[in-house]
């Protein structure tokens, strides 16, 4: 590999620009002096470590454990606090029952429960000849690593003439909000403190993170700009014209938003200008036809390209070219090393990157990290149907849907969706019934990890 | 240990003693013991705390009662068929264990945990997202009705097949409680749970709920004694949510 270790950090550094402090910086500096030390030793039991404590990360530590308590579990992340994605567009709507601690909680709790342990610290390097990951902490030795760390944002990839002080500019001031802290939070103030005009989202090219989550997002800041009487739209650029869960979406726009979502296919992004508030883009209005434009926007979403997040690439195991990991067919095990799993995100298998995904591959993978740990094997049993299914808000008080079935195509696990009509929708998409499936949904999902 | 200490301890002993007939008879096996714990055996009964008779349970009905703790429900159903016999099932972590029958003159009442095994959803006073889809009803967890549904994560479980787990995300079945029919006077009594038990998972997830629908966590999590009201489902909460 061309690239050495440190240059690896930092693109990892660079990737989560909007979250680098300080003292994350430092951190990396010290590393040296600090990775000889052991953040735990080892003792001769079996010993899981897992990078990333989010729904993955959290899923599999529980049910790892819940699997065969003789192993032992930690999990190293980077946050002192957790806070979820799923759901999280509903706060930006201001939802009345979606308050910030119902997205947040402390770390702490799965681990004293389930007797996992979790580390708080950052992960800059693996070795899986030693079977040892470093920190900024120290090292801890393993068994078997799982990867679930979730995305990065390809800023570069995308906006390859951006300098990193103008990267870090976008990200704070019109940031993604795909990655849960900050971002959120900085959304939603500059949703609070705007007066009237037009919110723009970008969606990007590429896989990236909850595929209905550009378009939730839509449906919610015009719930909010409705609801606070301010004078304005939300257009989506779309870098495609395709739309997840799109014939429900467009039904709500025009029914529940009346109008006030505006969605345009075909939207190549070229620059943002953060100073004056205008982003310009091209359109592809015929084949081969662009039309260039500029538009101002009193709040901007930009969301870029993703991909997954380059802690994947410091295990040196083969991924594809969004930096999944390649698996071992069936199977959560990585195909280059036996002891290396891969959760969430970052699975190479055809998923939608969720925190519903990313629960789902958590369960699979415990069983059968602790069958291969009991020297067992364990085989996934095809199809499973229904195995996903995800729910986008789009009012105050209703919701739409989407069910996948998993199946195995030979070489990846794919899910197949369907967006069904409720029995409560009067024949369109969305009801009131769904809103308080996908309420109780959240509910489901964070008790699984914390309680 | 004074004498009222001693007679609750007896009381305890015994109705694992009740329970136990039934493991010998073999019609109950559990190849971990975690897998089957014998409860006070109680006598299910109707809102003026008189017996419910098993043939007088509606085909294909829900009806809800609270056991073996006040506060976790169950689904009993009759499901007009014979249950299927001797069913063997699994629970996520491996373990078999082995479902036995239905009750009454049929074999067609069961009796099944209304805690989903999945993320705990289960029927509240406010609503309910689990419920039983009937045989020729649809549902979009799965490709058939006579199916336990729950709508929130799309997990379907089968009531003719001691709960297992039939689509969805849901890695094990429903927990089923044991029912034990006395053929002469056609009473229903309930025994003790087969299957993996949620409970302490459950009592920690809903502590607001519970204090809502119990007054408190702390009455939610009594044992129930001697008998247990059964109510339907629709009068048990205002809302039962389907897909």
């Amino acid at each position: 590999m061309s690239i050495n270790r440190r240059d690896l950090f930092k693109l990892g550094a660079v990737a989560a620009a909007a979250t680098i402090t300080a003292t994350q910086v430092s951190a990396s500096t010290e590393t040296k002096a600090q990775e000889t030390s052991k953040l735990k030793d080892k003792s001769k039991g079996k010993r899981v470590v897992i990078i990333g404590g989010g729904f993955g990360g959290l899923s599999a530590a529980k049910y790892i454990r819940k699997q065969d308590s003789s192993i032992e579990v930690i999990v190293l992340e980077k946050n002192s606090i957790f806070m979820a994605c799923p759901y999280s567009n509903t706060y930006l709507g201001e939802l009345k029952e979606t308050t910030l601690k119902r997205l947040t909680h402390d770390l702490y709790s799965g681990a004293k429960i389930y007797g996992y342990d979790i580390i708080q610290t950052t992960v800059t390097d693996i070795d899986r000849k030693a079977k040892s990951v470093s920190t900024t902490d120290g090292t801890i030795d393993y068994d078997i690593l799982v990867l679930s760390p979730g995305i990065a944002y390809d800023y570069k990839g995308q906006f390859p003439n951006w300098s990193d002080e103008k990267i870090r500019d976008v990200a704070q001031n019109a940031p993604a909000a795909m990655i849960t802290g900050s971002e959120h939070l900085a959304l939603k103030r500059m949703l609070e403190d705007m007066d009237g005009g037009n919110v723009i989202i970008t969606k990007p090219e590429g896989k990236y993170r909850c595929p209905p989550a550009p378009f939730e997002r839509a449906s919610m800041i015009a719930h909010y700009m409705e609801k606070e009487d301010i004078p304005g739209k939300v257009i989506i650029l779309n870098s495609s014209k395709g739309i997840a869960k799109g014939k429900a979406f467009k039904e709500s726009w025009k029914e529940v938003n009346k109008g006030s979502v505006e969605h345009r296919d075909d939207c190549e992004i070229l620059d943002v200008d953060m100073e004056k508030g205008t982003i310009t883009y091209n359109q592809e209005v015929a084949e081969d036809k662009y039309k260039k434009i500029t538009e101002k926007f009193a709040v901007l979403n930009l969301i870029p390209k993703n991909k997954a997040n380059p802690v994947t690439l410091m295990a040196g195991v083969k991924t594809n070219a969004w930096g999944g990991v390649i698996m071992n067919g069936a199977s959560f095990q990585s195909k280059t090393d036996p002891n290396i799993y891969a959760i969430g995100d970052v699975v190479g298998h055809a998923l939608p990157p969720s925190g519903q995904t990313a629960n789902w591959t958590a369960t699979m993978a415990a069983q059968e990290i602790a069958a291969q740990l009991n020297g067992k094997t364990w085989k996934m049993s095809f199809p499973y149907r229904s195995a996903n299914v995800c729910y986008s808000v789009v009012g105050a008080d209703e919701a739409i849907m989407v069910t996948h079935d998993m199946s195995f195509d030979g070489k990846v696990i794919k899910g197949k969706g369907h967006v069904p009509k409720p029995k409560d929708g009067n024949g369109k998409y969305r009801s009131k019934g769904v809103a308080k499936l996908a309420s109780s949904w959240f509910d489901g999902i964070m008790n699984d990890m914390f309680v | 240990m004074n004498r009222r200490e001693f007679i609750k301890l007896g009381a305890v002993g015994s109705a694992v003693f009740v329970a136990n007939p039934t493991l010998m008879n073999n019609t109950l096996q559990a190849h971990d013991g975690r897998l089957f714990q014998a409860y006070e055996k109680v006598k299910l009964v109707d809102d003026n705390g008189k017996a419910i008779k098993a043939s007088e349970l509606e085909v294909e009905k829900e009806y809800i009662f609270h056991y073996p703790y006040v506060g976790t429900p169950n689904f009993l159903l009759n499901l007009g068929i014979p249950a299927k016999r001797k069913v063997i099932l699994k629970s996520q972590t491996g373990q078999e264990y082995l479902w036995s029958e239905g009750v009454g003159a049929f074999g067609a009442i069961v009796a099944y945990s209304g805690i989903c095994s999945h993320q705990l959803m289960h029927p509240n006073k406010e609503m309910s997202v689990v419920s039983y889809v009937k045989k020729e009803g649809k549902t979009m967890a799965c490709d058939r009705g006579g199916m336990i549904i729950c709508a929130a994560h799309l997990s379907a479980f089968d009531p003719e097949e001691g709960g297992k787990n039939y689509a969805g995300p849901a890695n094990e079945g429903l927990a089923s409680v044991v029912l034990e029919h006395d053929e002469k006077s056609d009473e229903l009594y309930a025994v003790g749970i087969l299957g993996p038990q949620k409970y302490q998972e459950y009592f920690g997830s809903f502590k607001a709920q519970l204090k809502k629908d119990f007054g408190s966590r702390r009455k939610a999590k009594k044992l129930v004694k001697i008998e247990a009201p059964v109510t339907t489902l629709t009068q048990y909460t205002k809302e039962v949510l389907k897909t």
